[in-house]
């Protein structure tokens, strides 16, 4: 037994003691006035293949690989009516990253004082663009990958949830709408293990990060419109194979980050549509290997998605991405321009299958590899074909 | 690349303005397909499309008295969900069952207990101050009261 699979029997025991102990919800539910305060149950686990005509992307794709599987169990119990607890482990293992390390997802303690007003303390999903929180959830959208652009799984690890405090609510703007906002502030534990770290790397450290996301319900039913700010610190800390010995290396960057979003949902239809740029300034002790100085990402993305029927959902999205748009003179390093930019045309099929069970599939076109990071023999164009298929209560 | 980002947001802004049109232009007073129905005590006699939306999603929680609102839905094979959902919360079963996945897989809040049917929905109605459900338009709705959307 490996390691990864000895770490899943205590997870395991968790949902088997769960659903045993957990109240029916429905002496709650009709209203019995004795009842203590329910605990909710909820649960998913997903399986997914990934191939891909040329390159490795997120997981061993090239050869095809099963690498693609996430489990989550959340406990939940309105104490009373304005506190609320709640926690979700959760597990997964894409490529090199999580490998089934079970962890604490989220928890927190939530006190509302008002709809306007509620304020939250623990480890909370981070409110960066429409669909941050929810990126780890299959059963939530329907492309198995959201547009890697703004929401890359190779940052899923580390800038997903955050260790700290929050405060948020939902503001009645009369004939002019409703602003919704959130805001987080904390600092981020990170092993550099499971995120895929190269080996160089002996720690990583986000010490602070705050994040708001500001979203304005339009008096048009259905369109909301919002802003979504970041900054963090990140320090890392190394040792490089150089010659004649090897050189530790300290790195500082502090990344400051927006997104615009749109977002209409209309029945069965969704629109949505997002741009942002992330800036990083970097400060180290070996400039001669890591020049100082700020570079600037930015991405977008379009998607709709139709519900035909109660169980066939398509979608269709096109992603951009470029890669160190601000390098001036580093440019010039470049080998190619298909490195700094990754174009995504993606197209996904969701079948649902009842209320409990959902299989996708997706294919992509992909021009560029900057997703990819260093690879200098990466094929500029490829398709990847994704099928996953995941049940949820 | 730049044409296909235009088209989409091309796209965004026809449905705004079309959506805009049609909710202007909605009445769902006396919805064929479903009946609102509160507890006996509470004092309000109708509500707006728009507040339904917001305390369905559990965005507005309070009634004007500041009691807690205690949203009841029924199961999605329900035709009064199916017309509940048209009519007031503008999205499908589905979307709406896409909207309560984010929200509880992502910590952020629970959905209203899904009732089995009408009786349920007015016995959980009849038991709670704070309590608003829909039920089939013949439904036997005794102990409850029934209210008006606008």
């Amino acid at each position: 037994m490996t390691p990864s699979r000895r770490r899943l029997l205590p997870y395991s025991s968790v949902l088997v003691a769960a659903l045993a102990f957990a109240r029916p919800a429905a002496a709650l539910d009709l209203g019995d006035p004795e009842s203590a305060p329910a605990l909710e149950v909820h649960a998913f686990v997903s399986q997914g293949y990934a191939k891909s005509t040329d390159n490795d992307y997120l997981l061993h794709s090239s050869k095809g690989s099963f690498e693609m599987s996430e489990a989550g169990l959340n406990f939940t119990s309105q104490l009373t009516e304005r506190f609320r607890v709640g926690i979700q482990l959760f597990a997964y293992d894409l490529g090199t990253l999580g490998n089934y390390a079970a962890r604490a997802d989220w928890f927190y303690l939530d006190y509302r004082l008002k709809d306007w007003l509620g304020v939250r303390a623990g480890r909370t999903k981070l409110p960066f663009g429409l669909y941050s929180d929810v990126s780890d959830i299959d059963a939530a959208r329907t492309p198995i990958l959201l547009p890697q652009s703004i929401y890359p799984q190779t940052n899923r690890y580390f800038l997903l949830g955050v260790t700290g405090g929050s405060v948020y609510g939902y503001v009645n703007l009369g004939r002019a709408g409703a602003l919704d906002y959130r805001a987080v502030g904390g600092a981020i534990p990170v092993n550099p293990a499971q995120i895929g770290a190269p080996p160089e790397l002996s720690s990583i450290d986000i010490p602070y990060m705050a994040a708001g996301r500001f979203m304005w319900e339009t008096p048009v039913s259905g369109l909301r419109l919002g802003v979504s700010l970041l900054v963090l610190k990140l320090n890392e800390t190394g040792v490089l194979s150089t010659t004649p010995g090897p050189t530790n290396v300290s790195l500082n960057d502090v990344v400051y980050s927006a997104i615009g979003s749109v977002e209409y949902a209309w029945h069965d239809l969704l629109i949505a549509a997002e741009y942002g740029q992330a800036r990083s300034v970097l400060h180290d002790d070996q400039p001669a290997l890591f020049p100082q100085g700020a570079t600037v990402d930015a991405g977008g993305y379009g998607l709709v998605a139709y519900r035909l029927t109660k169980w066939l959902q398509p979608s269709v999205y096109y992603s951009f991405f470029a890669a160190n748009r601000n390098l001036g003179d580093q440019a010039a390093n470049m080998t190619t321009n298909d490195e700094n930019i990754q174009d995504d045309v993606a197209g996904t099929l969701r079948f649902d299958v009842n209320n409990f069970w959902i299989v996708k599939v997706e294919g992509h076109y992909m021009h560029g590899t900057a997703a990819l990071g260093a690879v200098p023999t990466a094929a500029p164009n490829w398709g990847l074909f994704l099928i996953k298929t995941t049940a949820y209560f | 690349m730049r044409a296909t980002r235009a088209l989409v947001l091309s796209a965004v802004l026809l449905s705004a303005t079309l959506g805009g049109m049609s909710s202007r232009g909605a009445d769902v007073r006396g919805g064929s397909g479903y009946r609102m129905i509160v507890n006996a005590s509470n004092p309000v006699e109708t509500v707006d499309r728009r507040f339904l939306t917001e305390a369905f999603f559990k965005k507005t929680t309070r009634w004007p008295n500041d009691l807690l609102i205690r949203p009841a839905d029924q199961s999605t094979d329900s035709p009064a969900r199916r017309a509940f959902s048209d009519d007031v919360l503008r999205r499908s079963v589905a979307a709406v069952k896409s909207y309560w996945q984010q929200m509880v897989f992502s910590g952020r809040g629970l959905p209203p207990p899904e009732l089995d049917d009408d009786a349920d929905v007015v016995k959980f109605v009849v038991r709670n101050p704070g309590a608003i459900g829909y039920v089939s338009p013949g439904a036997n709705v005794a102990g409850a009261k029934p209210i008006g959307v606008r």
